[in-house]
């Protein structure tokens, strides 16, 4: 909302990040104080779904396209279980639209935010803001109404803790087992795989595919011992998406060091970086992260390219999955930093885990050539860096779903998938 | 997949000459293939009859074949070149059409030539209406339900079946010509008549109608792996029942959510994978109802697009130079994405501004025309604005526009009926100043349910609106006490222009921009991306914006800047041409060590591509945003002379605030146009012109007519293109245009020139450095002086004048070009009347004409030009050996001639005169003028008559010359026929004919006749103000009918001499690269 249109009337407010810089602006959300750390995402709509997707739990996330909330908000496209509000910290826009319009509405934007105590600023020039993340990493912020004097609150800023300090999919994830309803069409039990949901800030979106694809799933909390879960019958696990720095979730890593060879196992985001913990990999911190929904990643089964929703800032080092299987690599042993160097190749490498066997590098992002998904080929287990599921974003890499149950049911060639296939109809 | 090796030769087809639904923007498109498939090696062969390309200079292909895009010529050019591969999709409907009849024709299987970047089937399911219905629906995508009607009974059958309203859409033609909604059963046999006629195959389709619901286009890329991109959505402000290239368009779509979008993006994928879009860029249309979401499919052109170029413009991605890439076999993953250099071109573009699309017309060309905007497009031209919000940009597009408006309202332009019933009416019906009524209306409480329900603009569009209107209220209210730095650059950052603001306070322009310099309260340069900031771009294509607190990304320069105004939305008068003048200026001082630095607002353009020029910069030429640019940039240099009558407009002000202007200095641009000056020039030089006077009420008129006499040429002022300029009779005549005269350009005074009739006219394009001056080109009209020098045939060189007239007018021009001061371009425009040679007018600036001049002459005109104006002399060139010696002498003739738009209003007098009326221009070059003709004939009407009978109406000043013209018809075998009067004159002569009735005499008359389709063509001579009634009836019918009416009896010996060049002379294709 302009200035000189009503916005005069909001209230005042400040974003300030860890490096000192300062932007003023208006408050078009919650009033009060928000810290977490700053990173920008590039989709053009999907807002609703951005805010509330548990991942970005202690995160405030700037949107790059500069007119936010115009077809307001819907129950519909929450992304969190259960009906809980956003987990993000804050939202910063640079024009936050008070009046929406879409049929699928049932109220603007910033009411929610107010609502579910969001808070969040706008009159920022986002480009600006979007490019100083480019350049200088994703960075520790605050938006204050409470606090506008720039040199307190960049101190503060400085002073709040990293977002590596806290364990927030202990915040966003179910405190106890639900059974996720099954889909309309389907009745339950009669060879429906049933599946454990481990949840780390389960995305609804995901949870909805994976009943769409037949399975009867159990959303269970992130910590679950793997003992439960393998008593529990199921035919196969999902280690959801989440929030923070995997490295803060030791009980699901555990959990699923236990499960890989037991149960089929699929993972989407930080179940990525869970199952790469698991097979003793490491997982690195990307300079500013990936959120947006038009990253391009090659399937290297197929050579074909999905057009993909991603939000992660941190992912899979695949060198340290252990040493390339020449024989597998098309002849190449050594390891290439940039993953390009695979999908110009159209090879898919494999390398011999010392845990679970051969793993083989399946999608790389080819803007920066980083890994976006792994299988194991010698236990039942593949997962991806982005979002399968999209909402918001493009339902190129949709299949992912029904490759997690072509798994669980014993199709060996479960991952090859042309994008094309479910885009009519 | 790597590029392909097994084919070498590439023959692409342009789109021929601009017309409505289909202009520049695939000179473009057409521009960047070339280039791009040069680059990966192959040999390019062009075809294109529109010479004010730059596809179609010399150096854009390897083999560049100006000729006619017909079945007849293209198997030439296929015969001579042997190419092994036809890229049809570059060339808009005619190239697709062409390819379709060309495979029909069996040519391309005999030569074995592949069509690439679609397939012949493809083509045919996207265009048939039958096909394409079916195929949605194999893919489970609705469309709206329809029946195909072969005749008027089918027509209303159907209509009776899905129920009124329906639309009427032909098959394969442009731009929906021949389509519209029919309310009512009358509407529906009006509609559906011409629809029939227009369509290629006969048929038309009756469809339901989805008036009011929400259209979506979206951009789509695939490659032969089956790789999809969606480049951008584009939402219509105007919901269905606007043709959308007459509707403002929005990228990226606003009201959709993620939901609604992406369920759109795998429609989008899914019918080009169904339709069979092997590879290549394609447009998909959505109808999105309001209410529920539901979705029906509209159509799909498997090509590029007017959308397309406009996608491509608004994000950054080269579709065209992509589809290029991707018909020889590269995958989206294998191409580089140029704006970032570091990531793959598959992906999907992320913006993070607003774009708006504002369409202009033309309407006042054309009286007696309803301006309703329907399902048939009409505009001519269009403006793109970006901004950081939809209202910033929605502004800056209504400035752009260059129709007076310094943004959505509040400039004082508009007066607005106080009637409500009347203003009712302006505000829902779709016309080109809509969107001002809307604004108003807002403005006058209407309240945004109401606009809504009147007008289907979605509700978002509209608070977007009343946001403008409540700011420019606080604004007014504040006052000038009011624009406080903060206030101020709200006011801004919502696009209000500086002109607009000093309206809405009570202040002068200047003393608005002194305020913003004092309060620091200025745009910033930002950059088109591609990615929203994701990834370092290097290319330098900007807009300026404005932010609070924001940073600029502007990038100083190591080269000296020059700036290049061009010439802002395609509108009759100034169109392409210019845009081309600008684009070769660029090319040649980038070359000479400038760092060039454009500025414009037309999507269309190649000016507008990003890697034209050094840098871009997408804004609106007013005073205000070329300000910015130049504060920002520091050029030594603006050219103000080659984007026509736009940047001239500007120069004054530029000069005045101390802008160096490069090339011919303000001054002499005044002396040039300023006719009291001017005709003091000639005087002093002893240069003969039509004897001339100004007035400024009618009772001066009326003594300057009785001094001069009549007939009398008047016109208002400063004005390109003829606007407002008629041939006087008489007194009342005089009286009406006097009276109406001063809607035009209220601060100049009329001018009267007494009319020379019946003499030649000539154009002159020549180049000057101030000591020196080359004469370019003399071209010769076809028609004579009082038809439009824009509207007129020509040829080079002069077919029909002595060596010493040419040798006089030569000589004037020098005189001229150095006593003005010329550095530069110019343009004169001579009559040659009685031996005597006088001057009509002077353009200190480049023409319509330089294009087509540098074509049929082979010399760059603009590119040396704007190496004159950037220092370098004429002397200098010649010793590079970069400009030869003067020569009219080339062995072949070159003719130019004029595209109407008569079939796009009905209503509007289909004849030539004094005010421009063509949207473009074809080139034809031959060895004989008759020859040179005839191919541009042909480039028009894709034929030429052939037998039958020929209908002949003279006015009475023609009928001495008639006869001669009537015998050498009959001897190429037609039959004549004739209304009385000439009919005497014909038997006089000797020639036999059949006389018919006038329209006014009853049945059965020669509408009647035309009805029955017998008649080849029509020549048909008014006189004067005898243009309304029965010939205007007629060339109606001509009009509606496709039939080529004459109107200049000059036009008819040229038309006949054409016909019998075409019998006698095989028209042999010609490349310009053999030309030299």
């Amino acid at each position: 909302m302009n200035l000189l249109a009503g916005a005069d009337e909001l209230p005042r407010a400040l974003l300030a990040l860890e490096d000192g810089t300062t932007l003023c602006g208006r408050c078009c959300g919650a009033e009060g104080e928000a810290f977490g750390e700053i990173v920008f995402n590039t989709s053009m709509t999907g807002y609703q779904e951005v805010v509330s997707d548990p991942s970005y739990a202690g995160q405030i996330v700037a949107f790059t396209y500069p007119q936010i909330g115009n077809y307001g908000v819907t129950p519909a496209d929450d992304q969190a279980l259960g009906g809980a509000g956003p987990a993000l910290r804050g939202v910063v826009v640079h024009d936050m639209c008070f009046s929406p319009s879409n049929w699928r509405s049932v109220g603007s934007l910033p009411d929610y935010l107010r609502e579910h105590g969001v808070v969040a600023i706008q009159g920022v020039d986002t480009r600006a803001l979007t490019l100083h993340i480019r350049e200088r990493g994703a960075l520790k912020a605050a938006i204050s109404t409470v606090d506008l004097d720039l040199r307190s609150l960049v101190a503060r800023v400085r002073a709040s803790e990293p977002i590596s300090a806290h364990n927030f999919v202990a915040d966003v994830s179910t405190r106890k087992p639900v059974d996720l309803p099954a889909a309309a069409a389907c009745s339950a039990g009669q060879g429906r795989p049933r599946v454990a949901v481990i949840d780390c800030g389960e995305k609804r979106g995901i949870a909805e595919r994976l009943v769409a694809a037949g399975c009867d799933a159990t959303v269970l909390p992130w910590d679950t011992p793997a003992a439960d879960v393998l008593a529990g019958g199921y035919d196969g696990a999902f280690l959801s998406n989440g929030p923070g720095d995997p490295r803060s979730v030791p009980a699901t890593m555990a959990c699923a060091i236990e499960l890989l060879g037991k149960l089929s196992v699929f993972g989407i985001c930080l179940g990525n970086q869970m199952l790469t913990l698991a097979a003793g990999g490491s997982v690195e911190k990307l300079p500013y992260g990936h959120h947006g929904g038009n990253e391009p990643v090659m399937n290297l089964l197929t050579g074909k390219v999905e057009i993909s929703a991603q939000n992660h800032n941190y992912g899979t080092v695949f060198s340290s999955l252990g040493p390339l299987d020449p024989e597998l690599s098309d002849g190449v042993g050594k390891h290439a930093t940039d993953l390009r160097f695979w999908s110009k190749r159209r090879v898919a490498p494999v390398v011999r885990n010392e845990r679970f066997g051969r793993i083989r590098l399946t999608h790389v992002n080819l803007n920066d050539g980083t890994p976006e998904g792994i299988q194991f080929l010698d236990v039942p287990a593949f997962s991806l860096q982005y979002h399968p599921e999209a909402r918001p974003g493009p339902h190129d890499a949709g299949y992912a779903f029904a490759s997690f149950v072509r798994m669980i049911k014993g199709d060996p060639d479960y991952l090859a998938v042309d994008v094309c296939e479910g885009r009519a109809r | 997949m790597p590029k392909r090796t097994d084919i070498h030769k590439v023959l692409i087809i342009g789109s021929g000459p601009i017309v409505i639904g289909q202009a520049c923007e695939f000179d473009y498109s057409g521009t960047q293939a070339c280039k791009a498939l040069r680059g990966e090696g192959y040999e390019v062969v062009l075809v294109n009859s529109n010479p004010a390309t730059i596809m179609t200079d010399p150096d854009t292909a390897d083999r560049t074949y100006v000729e006619p895009i017909t079945v007849e010529a293209v198997t030439k050019v296929i015969e001579r070149e042997r190419p092994d591969a036809l890229l049809p999709n570059m060339g808009g409907q005619t190239a697709l059409n062409c390819a379709v009849a060309l495979d029909e024709a069996g040519v391309l299987a005999r030569h074995g030539v592949e069509v690439i970047g679609c397939d012949i089937a493809s083509i045919q399911v996207g265009e048939d209406r039958e096909l394409f219905a079916a195929a949605m629906r194999d893919v489970g995508l609705e469309v709206a339900r329809s029946g195909i009607a072969r005749s008027l009974e089918d027509c209303e059958r159907v209509a009776d079946e899905l129920g009124y309203p329906v639309v009427i859409r032909p098959a394969f033609t442009l731009g929906g010509a021949g389509g519209g909604m029919a309310h009512d059963r009358d509407e529906l046999l009006r509609i559906a008549r011409e629809g029939l006629s227009l369509s290629a195959n006969g048929e038309v389709l009756v469809e339901q109608s989805v008036e009011g619901w929400k259209e979506i286009e979206m951009e789509v890329m695939r490659d032969v792996a089956g790789n999809g991109i969606v480049v951008c959505s584009i939402e219509n402000l105007d919901p269905m029942g606007v043709h959308t290239g007459d509707s403002i368009t929005v990228a990226p779509c606003q009201t959709l959510s993620d939901v609604e979008l992406q369920r759109l993006r795998d429609h989008s994928l899914a019918v080009l994978e169904r339709v069979g879009v092997a590879c290549g860029g394609s447009n998909v249309q959505f109808a999105v109802n309001p209410t529920d979401g539901r979705v029906i499919v509209i159509e799909m052109n498997p090509r590029v697009s007017r959308s397309s170029a406009l996608a491509s413009k608004a994000t950054g991605f080269p579709i065209a130079k992509m589809a290029a890439l991707l018909s020889v076999g590269y995958t989206l993953d294998e191409i580089t994405n140029d704006i970032t250099g570091a990531t793959p071109a598959c992906f999907e573009p992320s913006i993070d501004y607003c774009v708006v699309k504002v369409p202009r017309f033309a309407f006042e060309k054309f009286r007696g025309t309803s301006e309703t905007l329907t399902t048939r497009m009409k505009s001519v031209g269009e403006v793109m604005a970006m901004g950081s919000t939809f209202e910033e940009a929605l502004q800056k597009a209504c400035r752009s526009l260059e129709q007076g408006h310094a943004g959505l309202g509040a400039d004082g332009l508009m007066e607005y009926v106080e009637d409500d019933a009347a203003f009712l009416d302006l505000v829902s019906r779709p016309t080109p100043q809509r969107i001002f009524y809307v604004a108003e209306a807002l403005r006058r409480g209407w309240g945004e349910r109401r606009v809504h329900e009147l007008t289907g603009i979605d509700p978002w569009f509209l608070a977007r609106m009343g946001d403008i209107v409540r700011a420019e209220r606080s604004l007014r209210e504040g006052g000038v006490a009011g624009l406080t730095s903060e206030r101020l650059m709200a006011a801004k950052e919502m696009g209000f222009s500086d002109a607009q603001l000093a309206w809405l306070v009570g202040q002068r322009e200047e003393t608005v921009r002194a305020l913003r310099e004092v309060l620091g309260v200025r745009p910033l340069v930002k950059t088109v991306d591609t990615c929203a900031g994701e990834f370092a771009s290097h290319t330098n294509y900007h807009y300026l914006s404005y932010e609070a607190g924001g940073t600029t990304e502007f990038r100083q320069a190591a080269r000296p800047r020059v700036v290049i105004l061009s010439a802002g939305p395609n509108r009759i008068g100034q169109g392409i041409e210019f845009d081309y003048c600008c684009v070769h200026a660029a090319m040649a001082l980038t070359a000479r060590g400038f760092e060039t630095v454009m500025v414009n607002c037309n999507p269309e353009t190649v000016s507008t591509d990003y890697d034209t020029s050094d840098r871009l910069y997408f804004a609106p030429l007013t005073f205000e945003d070329v300000m910015d640019v130049v504060e920002r940039e520091r050029p030594v240099g603006v050219i103000v002379t080659l984007g026509g009558q736009t940047p001239i407009n500007l120069a004054r002000r530029l000069a005045q605030a101390g802008v160096p202007i490069m090339g011919t200095q303000p001054d002499a641009i005044d002396l040039a146009e300023d006719r009291d000056r001017f005709s003091g020039l000639l005087d002093r030089l002893g240069v003969a012109y039509p004897p001339s006077s100004t007035a400024e009420t009618i009772d001066e008129a009326r003594e300057v007519a009785l001094r001069l006499g009549y007939p009398l040429l008047v016109r208002p002022s400063y004005v390109l293109g003829g606007r407002g300029m008629a041939i006087v009779y008489g007194e009342g005549d005089l009286a009406t245009y006097m009276a109406e005269a001063t809607e035009v350009s209220p601060d100049h005074p009329v001018y009267l020139d007494a009319f020379l009739e019946d003499a030649i006219e000539l154009d002159v394009d020549a180049l000057a450095d101030g000591t020196d001056c080359h004469v370019g080109s003399v071209l010769e009209h076809i028609e004579e002086c009082g038809i439009h020098s824009g509207d007129s045939a020509c040829c080079h060189p002069p077919f029909s004048l002595s060596d010493r007239i040419v040798r006089w007018v030569r000589a004037i021009t020098r005189t001229l070009a150095l006593a003005v001061g010329v550095r530069g371009l110019l343009n004169i425009q001579f009559a040659v009347k009685d031996e005597q040679v006088l001057v009509i007018e002077m353009n200190p600036r480049a023409s319509r004409t330089v294009p087509f001049s540098s074509k049929a002459t082979g010399v760059p005109l603009a590119k040396l030009a704007a190496r004159i104006m950037a220092g370098e002399t004429i002397a200098q060139l010649r010793r590079l050996g970069e400009l030869g010696e003067e020569k009219d002498e080339a062995g072949l003739f070159a003719v130019k001639e004029a595209v109407m738009p008569w079939a796009r209003f009905p209503g509007a007098d289909s004849t030539l005169g004094p005010e421009m009326k063509s949207t473009g221009e074809v080139m034809g070059i031959g060895r004989s003028f008759p020859a040179a003709y005839a191919k541009t004939r042909r480039a028009i009407d894709y034929g030429l008559p052939r037998g039958g009978k020929v209908f002949v109406s003279v006015c009475d000043r023609d009928k001495r010359a008639i006869a001669p013209v009537a015998t050498s018809l009959v001897g190429l075998g037609y039959e004549l026929i004739a209304t009385a009067g000439t009919a005497k004159t014909l038997r006089a002569a000797g020639l036999a004919c059949e006389v018919v009735r006038r329209v006014s005499e009853g049945h059965p008359n020669i509408v009647d006749e035309i009805a029955g389709g017998e008649v080849a063509f029509i020549i048909n001579t008014p006189h004067g103000h005898e243009s309304r009634g029965d010939g205007s009836i007629l060339r109606a019918e001509a009009v509606n009918r496709d039939i080529t009416c004459v109107t200049a009896l000059s036009a008819t010996t040229a038309l006949v001499q054409a016909i019998v060049a075409a019998r006698e002379d095989a028209l042999d294709v010609i490349a310009l690269q053999d030309l030299t």
